[in-house]
């Protein structure tokens, strides 16, 4: 490199040093001593950020009609600085407001700690309460929109869920996506998409004078931005059926959780106790979440997927398949019955019927004897080492079926249930027990635990013979073509499609055959109902009533699964339900107004822990 | 000689000028912090939980960290330059690995060490190492930077924690090691390739702002014509390259429409065209022997995959919030209120400051508008309450620590201490070219620090650290003794 290169080059660099000083030199210089704007925008000129809160996403059922609406509603800001230095007329203001004086005098006194920031006085102010306040030009207050649920039907409580203010932790997560005072769901359809139903909050800056006056839209609205609204989403519920499942259900402890097989998707998800979500909204929101959250009855415990209940009866359909994919049952195997199960001093009682049966009058007749031997047969196994091995083989037959685990909905508050495993019979009994042990497994009692989502998947799988789709409540979210991949991929148990026509003809049977089953009043002439009840006893008071069910028998439309906590046996309470959903959805009609009464009236008494000790909130 | 060597005093033969320009900027920027920083909440000015306060202990810390290397002979720093690079590539490329307790993901990038209180930005440090590593390769007598595998091995060191960085998704401290191009070119570098190089950097920086067809055409145009230069003329050639791309590429999207029903767009259609004539214009310089078309081949392949694959992954890959998050990070968007408002608000808090300011603890409009306004922005401040004047004060004071450092540069008879010196200039001009630049709304907004002003432990450490070792290595009494080690 020659010596005068280097010289050049040096001078080059230093001049682009020089150049890029010099350049923002002029910059500043233009900035700080020509462009007055600048100046006259910040010399007492202060900008005033109002929030655009974007209208929330509304839900429809699947046949369009709204599940939940949005309206408008204010809420009353004030920036404490800019209250007249005379003060003002506080009694008009409470009086348009219907705000008591005491509230509004806090309220300021918490304002003049931050006199800058603005600061909500009240929520959930009516329009006509804000047209009447923009009357008066009350200086200092201003009103910003917003948006507040509202239920038309009311129903859904637990499904739909309800909105709450955003905490520390939301907005942390939220990395900026929330800010002090948002809104977000809390929990079932609201807090699952939130993402899409939120919509993003637009901002409007106006340019305020030095006496705090509004004077204009900064730069004429060139750093505005508009809301964008949240997207509307269909749900995969039928509100009509809905509501008459909440009807029925009223009174009762339980769940109905009904689904298309063919597609996964939710009709129904009731519930009960419920609770009318126009509660979870308004100022009343505080004083009715405590009165809820203190009722023993838990109504916002969302039993259709939390619950863990003992599936009783219903359960022998897997028992069956599971026999039938591993060959230790043929639908031709006839055990006997006298009145139960006996071995040594094991007892496993049964009701009255003819004996012995075959498989399909087995499930016809639920008898419980007859899936004790089948229970045993398959975990008895003489090809498994040991009657562990042979459990955890079920075990594995019985998760592929939905059951011990999350279904993978796009339900958030989705509990797994429970399903023993032989680890939890060697804690229990240090490593001694047999088929014996664990024989109340066999007619889906014991340790065995399961939401009546799962239910409702077992007899989706059942209707599609031994496979079912995730079950979802969203049907279609406005401006996308799908929802996620997984709602369209088929789930295969490991029991293959053939094993299942005995145990369909079965459960038809139970529903179509006098006096072959225990189901025979879910019968609705022409449309093959097929079913199968279930009695689940409990230790704290009159036995569990479930009904499992499809219908028609071939390309079913409806799956259902329902259970009533302490509703005696499955045929009595469950049963009616059920029938009378199905009826409805497969017919639009009701034919048996005098079943939907009995159904009302049904004795039901509860355990004395779920009756509030001072009923003072019914009064 | 060897009792000097290990008898060195603390000041001798120091640079009293830098040091006096070091010391005069961090005061000024403890002022701009008392007063933009100020939390009303706290009480009492001297309270340790107040920033100006903390910032002053980190500068004393900085001083003392500084002070150490100066008592360090200098021969240390070009004995240790690669095992202090490899180690702070290491340092650096943890904030990856390690799991979120440690290193937090915060503004959508996972670049920052955890320890307690204790904020570490690894990738500060990662700048004085790769500043000692390439001054370390570069000042071999072997090297010789009109070399090809020379120049790769360079841009290898460069690249290397460039990689890292963008990998912690840090991207404004990442393009701060585009600035050694600054060096190269002090260095003899080939002008014509300092031109695509700077443009890609620009690009880069920029390329959010355009759609892939108009990078393609630009970076095409850039390339060819840096390459015509490099060949020392052949524009007719040149040309009718350029000339067959674009009516190739117009063909190609004119048949597509007419016999495919416009299966390719204009952009596809360009991308092949110029793809063939990569390989065509590859074979060719293989026939003829001219290697200089590799390199602009090289360095066009590199940066057409870097910029419009930044793109393409940007636009399909990442989900929508990640999208808004990095927009937001290189300042596409601005919540709450739209493109640029940051940069709005610091334009009017300096316009707000007219000729002579607002006066010390004056300001408002930088104290309660912009945001970031004690690190990022820390600018604002100085502009709105020391005006016109104060501003130019502190940007000569900024320019002659540059100067300075390029003047310190030139008197070194060593390469290592004279590439270094450059370095740690080009480090600082484009900090404050990029920090400045944003804060007057000439440059897209991007998270990096002004140079000793602004609010941050870790910065200030690494800034004096830089700057502390340019100055030993200027003092040092042996001038030339550790050349032949």
């Amino acid at each position: 490199m020659a010596n005068d290169d280097v010289y050049t080059r040096r001078m080059i660099l230093r001049f682009i040093v020089l150049l890029i000083f010099g350049v923002i030199a002029c910059r500043i210089g233009y900035i700080q001593l020509i462009d007055t704007r600048y100046k006259s925008m910040a010399a007492g000129n202060v900008l005033n950020y109002e929030v655009q809160y974007a209208p929330r996403g509304e839900v429809v059922d699947r046949r369009g009609e709204f599940l939940v609406q949005s309206m408008e509603c204010y809420d009353l800001m004030v920036i404490y600085r800019d209250l007249p230095k005379e003060g003002f007329d506080t009694t008009r203001l409470c009086n348009i407001l219907s705000l008591s004086k005491e509230r509004l005098v806090r309220e300021l006194r918490n304002a003049r700690a931050y006199p800058r920031a603005p600061r909500l006085i009240i929520d959930y102010v009516a329009k006509e309460a804000k047209l009447r306040f923009e009357e008066h030009n009350f200086q200092g207050f201003y009103t910003v929109q917003r948006t507040a649920r509202q239920y038309p039907r009311k129903i859904g409580g637990n499904l739909l869920g309800s909105l709450g203010e955003v905490s520390e932790n939301d907005i942390k997560r939220g990395e900026g996506e929330y800010k002090k005072g948002d809104y977000i769901g809390k929990s079932g359809l609201e807090r699952a998409y939130e993402s899409y139903l939120r919509g993003d909050d637009g901002v409007k800056i106006m340019e305020r004078d030095r006496h705090g006056a509004i004077k204009g839209s900064y730069m004429d609205g060139m750093y505005d931005t508009l809301p964008v609204p949240g997207l509307r989403i269909t749900s995969t519920i039928d509100a009509r059926l809905q509501a008459f499942a909440e009807e029925l259900m009223e009174g009762k402890m339980g769940a109905v959780v009904a689904i298309e097989p063919s597609t996964g998707e939710i009709l129904v998800m009731a519930s009960s106790p419920t609770f009318d979500p126009d509660a979870m909204v308004g100022r009343q929101r505080g004083n009715n979440y405590m009165d809820m959250l203190y009722n023993p009855q838990t109504p916002m415990f969302n039993r259709a997927v939390q619950a863990r209940y003992p599936p009783g009866s219903t359960f022998k359909l897997v028992q069956g398949l599971i026999g039938l994919q591993e060959g230790t049952l043929t639908p031709e195997n006839a055990y006997p019955c006298n009145g139960g199960y006996h071995w040594g001093n094991v007892k496993m009682g049964c009701h009255a019927h003819a004996s012995p049966l075959d498989l399909r009058n087995a499930v016809a007749q639920s008898c419980n004897a007859y899936f004790c031997y089948v229970f045993r047969n398959i975990i008895e196994n003489r090809k498994f080492k040991d009657v562990k091995e042979g459990l955890d083989r079920w075990v594995e037959y019985v998760h592929s079926f939905g059951f011990g685990r999350k279904l993978g909905s796009d339900f958030l508050d989705e509990q797994e249930g429970y399903v023993p495993t032989s680890e939890r019979y060697d804690r229990v009994y240090r490593g001694s027990w047999n088929g014996h042990t664990v024989l109340s497994l066999s007619i889906g009692q014991g340790e065995l635990g399961c939401t009546p989502l799962q239910m409702a998947n077992l007899a989706a799988i059942v209707a599609n013979r031994g496979y079912y789709y995730i079950p979802h409540i969203v049907k279609a979210i406005e401006g996308q073509d799908s929802l996620d991949r997984r709602f369209y991929e088929k789930q295969y148990t490991m029991v293959d499609a053939k094993h299942f026509e005995p145990i369909v003809e079965g459960m038809w049977r139970g529903v179509n055959v006098p006096g072959a089953g225990t189901s025979s009043r879910a019968y609705l002439p022409g449309w093959d109902v097929c079913g199968k009840t279930g009695t689940a006893q409990n230790p704290i008071g009159r036995d569990h009533s479930t009904f499992l069910s499809f219908a028609p028998k071939d390309n079913p439309r409806i799956a259902i699964s329902v259970y009533v906590e302490h509703g005696g046996f499955g045929a009595t309470t469950a049963l009616p339900i059920a029938s009378l959903l199905e009826e409805l959805y497969l017919t639009d009609t009701i034919t048996r107004p005098e079943l939907v009464q009995q159904v009302k009236n049904l004795p039901y008494a509860l355990p004395s822990r779920y009756v509030r000790k001072n009923d003072s909130a019914k009064k | 000689m060897i009792q000097q060597r290990n008898n060195i005093r603390l000041f001798e033969g120091v640079d009293r000028v830098a040091i006096l320009l070091y010391l005069l900027l961090v005061l000024a920027g403890l002022t701009c912090v008392a007063s933009a920083g100020y939390d009303d909440s706290i009480e009492g000015f001297f309270n340790f939980r107040q920033n100006h306060i903390k910032q002053a202990m980190w500068a004393g810390v900085a001083f003392v960290v500084g002070l150490f290397i100066l008592l360090l002979d200098s021969r240390y720093y070009h004995m240790y330059a690669y095992y202090a690079y490899v180690g702070a590539l290491i340092f650096t490329a943890g904030t990856i690995v390690m799991p979120e307790a440690i290193a937090p993901i915060t503004k959508g990038a996972k670049a920052w060490y955890e320890l307690g209180p204790v904020r570490i930005q690894p990738a500060e440090f990662a700048k004085i190492a790769t500043a000692l590593a390439m001054a370390r390769m570069m000042s071999n007598y072997s090297f010789n930077i009109h070399k090809a595998s020379d120049l790769c091995r360079v841009a290898m060191i460069i690249l290397l924690p460039f990689a890292i960085i963008l990998l912690q998704n840090d991207t404004g401290s990442g393009v701060v090691l585009c600035s050694f191009i600054f060096v190269l070119y002090r260095e003899g570098l080939n002008k014509w390739l300092c031109i695509p190089i700077i443009m890609v950097a620009t690009l880069f920086i920029f390329s959010f702002l355009f759609t892939p067809l108009i990078l393609l055409i630009v970076l095409v145009l850039i390339f060819t014509l840096s390459s015509a230069m490099m060949m020392g003329g052949a524009w007719r050639m040149h040309a009718i390259f350029l000339a067959g791309i674009a009516l190739s590429a117009f063909v190609l999207y004119g048949l597509s429409s007419i016999f495919f029903d416009g299966a390719l767009s204009g952009y596809q259609s360009l991308i092949i065209t110029v793809i063939v004539a990569i390989v065509v214009a590859g074979v060719y310089a293989v026939r003829k022997h001219i290697t200089s078309i590799f390199l602009t081949l090289a360095l066009f392949i590199g940066s057409m995959i870097f910029v419009p694959a930044a793109d393409l992954i940007f636009e399909s890959v990442l989900q929508p919030h990640q999208k808004e998050r990095i927009l937001s990070f290189l300042g596409i968007i601005n919540d709450p209120a739209g493109i640029d408002f940051n940069v709005n608000q610091s334009k009017i808090a300096i316009g707000s400051g007219g000729l002579f300011g607002k006066g010390f603890m004056q300001g408002t409009q930088s104290k309660y508008f912009v945001p970031e306004k004690h690190t990022d922005f820390i600018f604002c401040t100085a502009g709105e309450e020391w005006g016109f004047i104060g501003t130019v004060i502190v940007l000569s004071l900024l320019c002659a620590i540059i100067l300075r450092l390029m003047k310190m540069g030139e008197r070194q008879q060593e390469p290592f201490s004279r590439i270094y010196c450059y370095s740690v200039a080009a480090i600082f001009l484009f900090h404050v070219m990029v920090n400045l630049g944003m804060t007057v709304g000439l440059m897209p907004v991007m998270g990096i620090p002004l140079p000793f002003m602004s609010y941050g432990g870790s910065s200030m450490i690494a800034f004096t650290i830089l700057l502390f070792i340019a100055i030993r290595l200027d003092a040092s009494p042996s001038k030339g003794a550790y050349a032949l080690n």
